[in-house]
């Protein structure tokens, strides 16, 4: 503890990440890195290499981007790590496409293991590569109930949940549009 | 017959639990075994799980309050300072400075009572009864001091948004006192009838051993980890609250047998009553509780808190969209972690090692089926 705090920004960077720096005092963790589903592994890595501990691994729910392509499934897997010897944690997040397969992290961090059968359990998402892909939190007898998937009335887009910077009153215009449901 | 052949054979399948007393709560583990070794342990979970997490994004952020103490039941007061907390950070409430030192006299007196509860448990486990009648023995003044200021005995929903529920008085403020003095002539007696035993020590001892690499891959938190010697304690590595004022220790183990894990709990006890003894001589007077409003609305963006709870490293993560609906509330648990790493840990070693194993966590069967 005494020992000045080693900032990981960096490393991540170096690697070839999308590493944003966020304030810690109002958001609980210290820097967001946005994936691919091809860099999910990397990631993972990286993270074991530089010390990390897994802290969880969870899904989330939200509208798929209009316009864009059909790639996009909606929902978005979010992996959380930490240190024992400082305070630094890291968030990543990762789009899962339309297949619902992200690559599994469950040989690099055999942790993540319970995690990701639990994503699969309530949201559905696959993660390719696990040895044992079962339902471990919901009955087997009906692998195909996902509880965490929202009604389609009930879902907002990534940005409608992320923290934006654009000013506040655009902010309460979309809110004000929710309040009916 | 081959020796191969002999030993596939002699293969067979064994559950223990749901209903098995040392799996504290319904949680079943298939064994493959092969005479009294253990093969493989696998863990099957979810006999009691309620979806809290959904609950948890279908309500009001208050009406989330009374699950908050339904997870971990044992150990419930540092689940609600988790998840008020959270709300805080995410709404920038500023809490009184009266309301924090209650909240830490309370969580540090729940924590005492937690681990009062897995000390006689845990010897249970291990086929000594008389120890689970001490732990109670002592374990009913603190129900005692915390129903008479919360209302309840177990399933604690005392913390508000802003503060606590109500203040304390100089009952309550007498009665810790008087169990903080009479938990340390207690000590003896735990020493003489467990620490020094040579039964227990032989059942504990090299048994079990989480490496520090093995924790780390399966974020592994708590005593359980301290026991490995990692002095990792989110009280004093990511503190929150008023706890850095007061002068506590770490206590860790060596190798992270099932000894070491038992040692770090006992030492936690003291260091608990030492933070509720400087807690009570600096308690300052004032408001107990902020103004909040009544419909907290949870901003756009996500948030993470995490507390020490008994058994670990306890984060919330919460994702709000403007409502006062949480859009999606993630709860980490320890337990959850610290189990997972039982099919590794378990292979290849007798069954009544196991059960010692099993005890050495302190599992809380309903936080890891949430």
């Amino acid at each position: 503890m005494a020992k000045k705090p080693k900032d990981y920004k960096e490393d991540f960077l170096h690697q070839g990440f999308d590493a944003t720096e966020t304030d810690y005092n109002q958001r609980g963790y210290h820097l967001e890195v946005v994936l691919n589903v091809n860099q999910v592994r990397k990631f993972a890595q990286t993270a074991y290499d530089l010390g990390f501990y897994i802290v969880f691994v969870a899904g989330l729910h939200v509208r798929p981007e209009e316009g864009q392509d059909k790639g996009n499934s909606g929902l978005e897997v979010v992996y959380q790590f930490a240190r024992y010897d400082q305070l630094y944690r890291i968030k990543g997040l990762v789009s899962v496409p339309n297949t619902l397969e992200i690559p599994s992290i469950s040989d690099i961090y055999q942790g993540a293991d319970w995690h990701e059968r639990e994503t699969r359990d309530l949201y559905g998402v696959v993660f390719d590569g696990h040895p044992n892909m079962k339902p471990l939190l919901l009955s087997e007898e009906d692998p195909d109930f996902h509880p965490l998937l929202k009604e389609e009335a009930k879902l907002k887009s990534l940005d409608e949940v992320s923290w934006s910077t654009e000013a506040p009153e655009v902010k309460k215009g979309k809110a004000e549009a929710e309040t009916d449901r | 017959m081959l020796e191969s052949e002999y030993q596939e054979h002699n293969r067979f399948f064994l559950n223990m639990g749901p209903q098995h007393p040392s799996t504290h709560g319904v949680l079943l583990i298939v064994l493959e075994m092969e005479g009294e070794y253990v093969l493989d342990p696998q863990p099957v979970l979810g006999f009691i799980h309620r979806m809290h997490e959904k609950m948890g994004e279908s309500r009001p952020c208050q009406g989330f309050m009374p699950n908050t103490a339904r997870m971990d039941y044992v150990c419930a007061l540092p689940y609600n300072h988790g998840y008020v907390s959270l709300i805080e950070r995410k709404a920038g409430i500023e809490v009184p400075k009266r309301a924090e030192y209650i909240r830490v006299i309370t969580s540090e007196l729940n924590r005492i009572a937690s681990h009062l509860l897995w000390l006689g448990a845990y010897l249970l486990d291990l086929g000594a009864f008389t120890p689970i009648l001490y732990g109670f023995d002592d374990r009913e003044h603190i129900l005692d001091i915390l129903e008479s200021i919360t209302g309840s005995r177990l399933t604690y929903c005392y913390y508000r948004f802003g503060g606590v529920y109500q203040d304390i008085d100089d009952t309550f403020i007498a009665a810790t006192r008087a169990f903080v003095k009479r938990l340390r002539k207690r000590y003896s007696i735990y020493e003489k009838l467990v620490t020094k035993n040579i039964i227990f020590i032989k059942r504990t001892e090299n048994i079990g051993i989480v490496s520090p690499d093995m924790a780390l891959r399966y974020g592994m938190t708590g005593p359980n980890l301290r026991g490995s010697g990692i002095a990792y304690d989110v009280r004093k590595n990511e503190p929150y609250s008023v706890y850095p004022e007061f002068d506590f220790e770490i206590p860790v183990g060596g190798q992270g047998d099932c000894l070491d894990r038992y040692m770090v709990r006992v030492k936690e006890i003291e260091q608990s009553l030492r933070i509720i003894e400087q807690a009570l001589d600096r308690l300052p007077d004032g408001p107990i509780r902020a103004k909040v409003p009544k419909n907290i609305k949870v901003t756009p963006g996500d948030c993470n808190f995490a507390v020490e709870a008994a058994r670990g490293e306890l984060s919330y993560y919460l994702v709000g969209d403007g409502t006062s609906t949480p859009y999606r509330l993630k709860v980490r648990v320890p337990s959850y972690s610290n189990l997972s790493c039982l099919p590794e840990l378990g292979r290849g070693i007798l069954l009544p090692d196991l059960v010692s194993i099993l005890g050495s966590f302190d599992l809380v069967i309903p936080e890891i089926d949430r």
